[in-house]
């Protein structure tokens, strides 16, 4: 039976160079994914494009290159990335004069944009289609229309398997989902198609491979229950899939690695961020993922059988990017005896502060660490304070201007530090931070145009 | 009934997010525990633990092939990622505190 195994070599922008080179040194792949994207990562990209119109990409993604491709040429393994961030073709660019430097053999890259919807909002608009915002229910998008910095949206694997069918070696894309990485390759090595009905499991099944494998090792025993089982974390495999003809798939890891895989590892990820598990909506199809069944053939072998899904949406979510005003905060350390009762009295200043410079914050929080601050409400604050040795305490604020959070750094929160109880250790407050909001939004299919180019690097 | 245990005996947790939205995975320890959190986590008690930390609607999936729940909650993470006062910003501490809940088995 025709198997291909495809691996990931990163999960999020920040993954160390490692965890990829391991990956490919040791494993045979078909195919690498490089997943490089998270919800706000595209506004941060667009900032950095409008100061300079050749970046825009993740620049990571180039020293991934610089290590991994000698092994993929060598093994056959072909890249997949969304990388390019806001500027893949300029990414594209970029790779192409790595691979002449290391005086790699010829190849092609497919480099797939239209994601960027940002030119194409007041067209969207003018035409009365609506862009509800999906988290608050706000209709009127106008509110925040001058504010704009970025608008992409989520595609699918369409491109990048019609890339792999046309050769291409390395596919360069931008607000790709995270699992169009591994869905593309799956599509075009199983002639998968979105409008016949007997591949729409198959696809399901391609879809829930590529969540299971697409944050790397948050499915290898990282950031997991049963860490104190993982072995050896700082030497952590990176998830590897062999999906097969017939829809079944078996989840291994980096060979001779660390980290932890078992039924339960992949459990921990099969409930991570996939909201309603019966409908898993990505832009290839609807992934159902309450009829896999999951068992263990080997060792660091998780066989995933069962997997289903539904035809793919009519729309495509949207992530926009707007402005929406800056954090002010501010951090101390607060020694015994009485931290308790000395952070209540920072608060009681604070607040006071605020009133006598007469800035009203949209929003004002303070928070414990060691005590409150993770689990908010559901802590239980301690009675007796005699046996606390310090806390962290934090203040932060929302402000509307820049103008007003200055204002609050140097002289609200910043005027409170040495009026306080004794003993308090702090540095001086952070600069203020801008906010950039998401306000995601679907939009139907055919608005999104994307396109194909196939780069000849010689 | 009448005998009360914490979160933490029956179930592992793990948790993330999409915006404002915090998604909590529960997976039971085995299929006995699984049929008292599938029947003792509500949305209702859910929203009376999260009082004060969750501010919209909160939904509760069954998974019975994993013997999981997802617990679904909207407003929860003081506007999302990237303009939360939160420290967490992304919720990955609020399946710890699911933890602590006490459940009757």
């Amino acid at each position: 039976m025709k198997k291909i195994t495809l691996g990931a070599g990163t999960g999020y922008w920040g993954t160390p160079i490692d965890f990829p080179t391991e990956l490919v040194q040791r494993a045979d792949l078909d195919y690498l994914g490089i997943e490089l994207l998270a919800e706000l990562t595209m506004s941060i990209l667009q900032r950095m494009k409008m100061r300079n119109p050749k970046m825009g990409y993740i620049p990571d993604l180039l020293e991934f290159m610089k290590i991994v491709l000698p092994f993929c040429v060598k093994k056959g393994t072909k890249i997949i990335t969304n990388g390019g961030g806001t500027n893949p073709m300029q990414a594209a660019k970029e790779v192409s004069k790595i691979i002449k430097a290391l005086g790699l053999p010829p190849m092609k890259i497919g480099v797939i944009e239209g994601d960027d919807m940002m030119d194409k909002i007041d067209d969207v608009l003018r035409r009365d289609i609506n862009l509800a915002n999906m988290d608050t229910g706000e209709t009127d998008i106008q509110v925040i229309r001058d504010r704009l910095v970025s608008a992409h949206a989520y595609i699918g694997a369409d491109l990048v398997a019609k890339a792999l069918k046309e050769g291409a070696d390395i596919v360069i894309g931008g607000r790709l989902s995270d699992n169009a990485l591994y869905v593309g390759p799956i599509m075009y090595e199983f002639g998968l198609n979105y409008d016949k009905p007997e591949d729409i499991d198959k696809i399901g099944a391609a879809i829930t491979i590529g969540h299971i494998i697409e944050c790397g090792e948050w499915v290898t025993g990282g950031s997991s229950n049963f860490w104190e089982n993982v072995k050896e974390p700082w030497n952590i495999g990176m998830p590897i899939a062999e999906f097969y003809e017939n829809g079944e798939a078996i989840i291994t890891k980096t060979p001779e690695s660390g980290g932890l895989l078992t039924v339960e590892t992949i459990k921990e990820h099969l409930v991570y961020e996939t909201h309603d598990p019966r409908n898993y909506i990505m832009p290839d199809g609807i992934a159902d993922l309450t009829t896999l069944k999951l068992e263990e053939v080997g060792k660091n072998r998780i066989k995933v059988s069962n997997m289903t899904g539904k035809k793919r949406p009519e729309k495509l979510k949207m992530q926009i990017g707007y402005h929406d005003g800056y954090i002010a905060e501010l951090m101390m350390l607060i020694p015994w005896p009485k931290a308790i009762s000395k952070a209540k009295r920072y608060e009681e200043i604070v607040r006071e502060r605020f009133k006598k410079f007469n800035i009203e914050p949209k929003e004002l929080r303070f928070d414990m660490i060691g005590v409150n601050a993770l689990h908010g409400e559901v802590s239980p604050i301690p009675v007796d304070e005699s046996t606390i040795n310090e806390i962290g305490f934090r203040v932060t604020a929302k402000l509307s201007s820049k103008k007003e959070a200055y204002l609050v750094r140097r002289f609200v929160i910043g005027g409170a530090l040495c009026t306080g109880p004794v003993g308090t250790a702090f540095n001086a407050p952070n600069k203020e931070r801008e906010i950039i909001a998401l306000w995601p939004a679907l939009i139907p299919r055919e608005e999104v145009k994307t396109t194909l180019t196939i780069m000849e690097v010689k | 009934m009448g005998k009360k245990v914490q979160l933490i005996d029956l179930a592992w947790a793990r948790s993330g997010d999409k915006g404002d939205r915090s998604d909590l995975g529960i997976i039971a320890k085995n299929e006995e525990n699984y049929q008292i959190i599938k029947r003792e986590i509500t949305p209702e008690k859910l929203k009376a633990f999260f009082k004060g930390n969750v501010l919209g609607d909160i939904q509760v999936y069954p998974m019975d092939n994993l013997c999981a729940i997802k617990v679904v909650m909207d407003n929860a993470l003081g506007g999302g990622a990237t303009k939360t006062l939160r420290w967490d910003v992304t919720g990955k501490a609020m399946a710890t505190a699911i933890l602590r809940m006490e459940i009757d088995v």
